[in-house]
């Protein structure tokens, strides 16, 4: 109650618009951060308000309401002076109490009757026709499914192939049922090889998925704690993401990440398809090197040779990039078109790319949120040669009943790995200080409140032969 | 419990606009981002006006005439020296110069800050003035027994007096091409090479335009010019050799340093980063012998905290002479320190840090003793 009286600060009401789109409009996340904020002066951490169409609207209606409770209050108090009556007076005054509530619930209305009215039945539509897109389209298609690493396998694979065959794959996060059917309504039908990223939030959704998309070839690329918050289980999650190797049957082609544990687990002992960085299904590595300049190896299949020169850094990225090897191979494409795409392949935006500053690496892994990506980041980091190793995190979102013991695994790992650690203050901080304890973490400790503070004055912390490591980015609806 | 630091910056100086720059980008970002100071900035006007105020701190201020308004609306700065410094009713823990030139860097705010007792940045008021005056420097550097080009100083007055004699001295004792400047500006303002007679005058005249000290000084052959940014009290750091890479005629000038580097040249980076060579490439044994030497001249002057000394190498016979001190070099050269491995955020720490530490030391010596003298009377 302490801050309640925030709520009726000029900046409340753009402060629920905000908080709206920062949820992408899902109302249980929009309802569950309004009811965890307290003090709603300071929400707009990381960016403004983005004034979309959509925004414009809603402030309109947001601000309508405003103005028609103030002016049922100035009725309200109107009658109680007209009546003598301390009746009114106390409606004007429960209306002035519950105002906060009105526009933060009132705003949402029109959302959930556009939703229901307009949204639903045109996203129906696109499906039903992306859904019969597929089924005409007559090319190879791989689904790519796990709680990380999607979008890398995809890019990977995307970029090699691209060397050989006509080659068409779901742009950015675009992976679920309505994102893959505008994909479909955008290709041009002569595509070789279709290359689908299945996103993942509850159970039967990679079901439902796969047989929108019917993929004849599959990647599975890791279970984790990743969406925990809805899986309810480790196992849950596993099922889902297994859903693909179930639709696409045992005898389908369905490359499983070995260096997983959960999905080495599920995959039988002579299953030929478990990759890792030392190969898969025939396809051996050897001469791997990887710095932050890149990653390099020798693949070799028989008399196949494929000498890969990658910017991507990392061993983790080693067995995903000889399955796309062995996948490309499979679809006839020749040493020299896989080597070719190979040397294309640049890090991805926010994803263990790397850049120099002044002399230092700075590794931008951002857009990572899943605990594997966390433990490949820090093993890289602790491998690095430099003067000083420097871990900035957050730490991780929807880690469900693991939170606890996640967060203390990365504060120990952390301790192990670098020498000055920065951490942005939020509800998991404590969890990783008590893993940077148990390490005895003798290093220098920042723990910071304003979460793009270090970010956008990297610049000042940073000197030559220092190694940075960025991991992880909380939107504000999770802080 | 954070300590509060005054910085101050701008003042009655040529590089005043520099010294903006170093205070707000070098100096009072980084010591914010540590999270371990409160910053007090102090603003002294090109008329000597000081002002404090929260909005200094923001380079934009200083684009338009929002300084103006903020300097004009401001009310006098409330200083009183009680057994410390308090500014507008804050107790300063530590004051930190950020100025360059005359009225700051040349050991006059160093003297105020003495008489306050405050622990302050850099080095202290004496090494402050002989750094500052390329003349004094440079006969401290030879007592020292450390090599300086040869020189000839003379006043403003002097020349005034009789141009032409002072000219016939300066032909007489030195060999073309000569360098003139003034003998205590920094950042290169007012420096010409000059390669015989009729230049010298005019050069003279632009020098003497800036200062009442003038020093003429014979150019080294096969130069190679360096700079080496060292910290430290008793202990030094030197950061890396640094090898400044001059225009055709020899001046890495004022436009070199702080404008052609950015926008105007086009280099990567703006000011002297862009026309840098990071470390120095130098012939072998010569890079640890500028290193010496550059940290024989600091103990010589008796600098502490951080100061700056610019070499000059005849690259055939390897000798290396001082040429030029800087106590606080503009941006406090963290575009070196960085490559030398420190960050700008560590470097302002421990630039605090020395200051204590001085502060300390000269807080065991014995100013006062009892006497009766007072009593005779």
């Amino acid at each position: 109650m302490k801050y309640y009286w925030t709520r009726y600060v000029a900046i409340y009401p753009t402060a629920l618009l905000y908080m709206l789109q920062d949820t992408e409009y899902r109302l249980d996340r929009y309802i569950a951060w309004y009811f965890r904020t307290r003090d709603f002066r300071h929400v707009m951490k990381r960016r403004t308000l983005e004034l979309t169409k959509k925004v414009r609207l809603l402030r309109i209606g947001i601000w309508s309401l405003w103005l028609l409770a103030n002016s049922a209050v100035a009725v309200c108090i109107y009658m109680s002076v007209v009546t003598q009556s301390y009746t009114w007076g106390v409606v004007a005054l429960g209306i002035i109490a519950l105002l906060p509530f009105i526009l933060a619930f009132g705003v949402i209305i029109p959302l959930i009757i556009g939703r229901l009215v307009i949204q639903l039945p045109r996203e129906r539509a696109i499906i039903e026709e992306g859904r019969a897109i597929l089924a005409k389209h007559t090319g190879t298609r791989i689904a790519v499914a796990g709680s990380y690493g999607k979008t890398t396998a995809k890019e990977i694979l995307l970029t090699i192939l691209h060397e050989g065959v006509r080659v068409a794959a779901t742009p950015g996060n675009m992976n679920t049922a309505i994102g893959i059917s505008r994909f479909a309504r955008k290709l041009k039908g002569d595509e070789e090889v279709l290359i689908v990223e299945l996103g993942e939030e509850q159970v039967g959704d990679v079901k439902q998925l796969a047989s929108l998309t019917r993929p004849t070839m599959g990647v599975i690329t890791g279970v984790n704690e990743a969406h925990l918050v809805s899986f309810k289980s480790l196992e849950q999650t596993a099922a889902t993401i297994f859903e693909l190797a179930d639709y696409l049957g045992k005898d389908a082609t369905t490359y499983k990440n070995g260096e997983n544990k959960i999905v080495a687990s599920r995959a039988k002992a002579d299953d030929n398809y478990v990759y890792s960085e030392k190969g898969v299904n025939g396809w051996k590595v050897s001469h791997l090197t990887t710095t932050l300049e890149g990653t390099q190896f020798i693949a070799t299949k028989g008399a196949k040779i494929v000498k890969a020169r990658t910017k991507l850094i990392g061993r983790h990225v080693v067995g995903v990039t000889v399955a796309a090897i062995a996948i490309a191979d499979s679809l006839g494409l020749t040493a020299h078109q896989i080597e070719a795409g190979l040397a294309k392949i640049r890090p991805f935006e926010h994803r263990m790319e790397p850049r120099k500053l002044h002399g230092a690496w700075i590794v931008d892994d951002t857009y990572n949120g899943n605990s594997d990506g966390v433990i490949a980041g820090l093993k890289l980091l602790k491998e690095s040669q430099a003067t000083r190793r420097i871990y900035v995190t957050p730490g991780l979102v929807e880690q469900g009943d693991k939170t606890k013991e996640v967060h203390e695994l990365i504060g120990r790992l952390a301790a192990r790995s670098a020498d000055m650690i920065v951490l942005m203050k939020n509800s998991v901080t404590d969890y990783i200080v008590a893993g940077l304890q148990h390490e005895k973490f003798a290093g220098e400790l920042r723990i910071i409140d304003e979460p793009l503070e270090f970010y956008t004055n990297i610049e000042h912390f940073v000197a030559a032969g220092d190694v940075v490591l960025m991991q992880n980015d909380w939107t504000d609806n999770y802080v | 419990m954070k300590e509060t630091i005054a910085v101050f910056f701008g003042g009655r100086s040529t590089e005043h606009d520099i010294s903006i720059i170093t205070a707000i980008s070098s100096v009072i970002r980084p010591l914010e981002l540590t999270k371990k100071y409160t910053i007090v900035p102090v603003y002294i006007t090109k008329t000597g006006k000081w002002v404090s105020d929260t909005k200094l701190t923001d380079v934009a201020t200083y684009r338009g005439s929002k300084i103006d308004d903020i300097v004009a609306k401001a009310k006098p700065l409330l200083v009183s020296f009680d057994g410390g410094l308090t500014i507008n009713k804050k107790r300063i823990d530590v004051a930190f110069p950020a100025m360059h030139g005359s009225y700051g860097e040349d050991g006059s705010l160093m003297g105020l800050l003495r008489m306050a007792g405050v622990p302050f940045v850099g080095s202290d008021m004496d090494a402050s003035v002989v750094a500052m005056d390329k003349v004094l420097a440079k006969q401290v550097a030879q007592a020292n027994n450390i090599p300086t080009s040869a020189f000839y100083a003379f006043s403003k007055k002097q020349f005034s007096d009789d141009s032409t004699s002072v000219v016939k001295t300066i032909t007489r004792a030195l060999q073309y091409p000569l360098f003139v400047k003034p003998a205590h500006l920094g950042s290169s303002i007012g420096i010409t090479k000059v390669v015989s007679d009729d230049q010298l005058y005019n050069a003279i005249e632009v020098a003497a335009y800036y200062d009442n000290k003038i020093i003429v000084e014979e150019a080294v052959n096969n130069l190679i010019e360096v700079t080496v940014p060292i910290i430290g009290n008793d202990v030094l750091t030197p950061a890396l050799v640094e090898r400044p890479l001059a225009k055709e005629d020899g001046v890495f000038d004022f436009d070199t340093k702080y404008i052609n580097g950015g926008k105007k040249g086009g280099a990567k980076q703006a000011g002297a980063q862009g026309y840098s060579q990071l470390p120095a490439e130098l012939p072998e044994g010569l890079y640890e012998k500028a290193l010496s030497t550059a940290e024989a001249v600091y103990r010589a002057v008796g600098a502490s905290g951080i100061s700056r000394v610019d070499l000059l190498i005849d690259s055939k016979t390897n000798k290396v002479y001082f040429n030029e001190m800087n106590p606080l070099p503009g941006d406090l050269y963290r575009h070196n320190w960085r490559a030398a491995g420190v960050s700008s955020t560590d470097l302002v720490v421990k630039l605090v840090e020395y200051a204590k530490e001085r502060f300390n030391e000269d807080q065991k010596n014995q100013t006062t003793f009892e006497s009766s003298f007072l009593k005779q009377f």
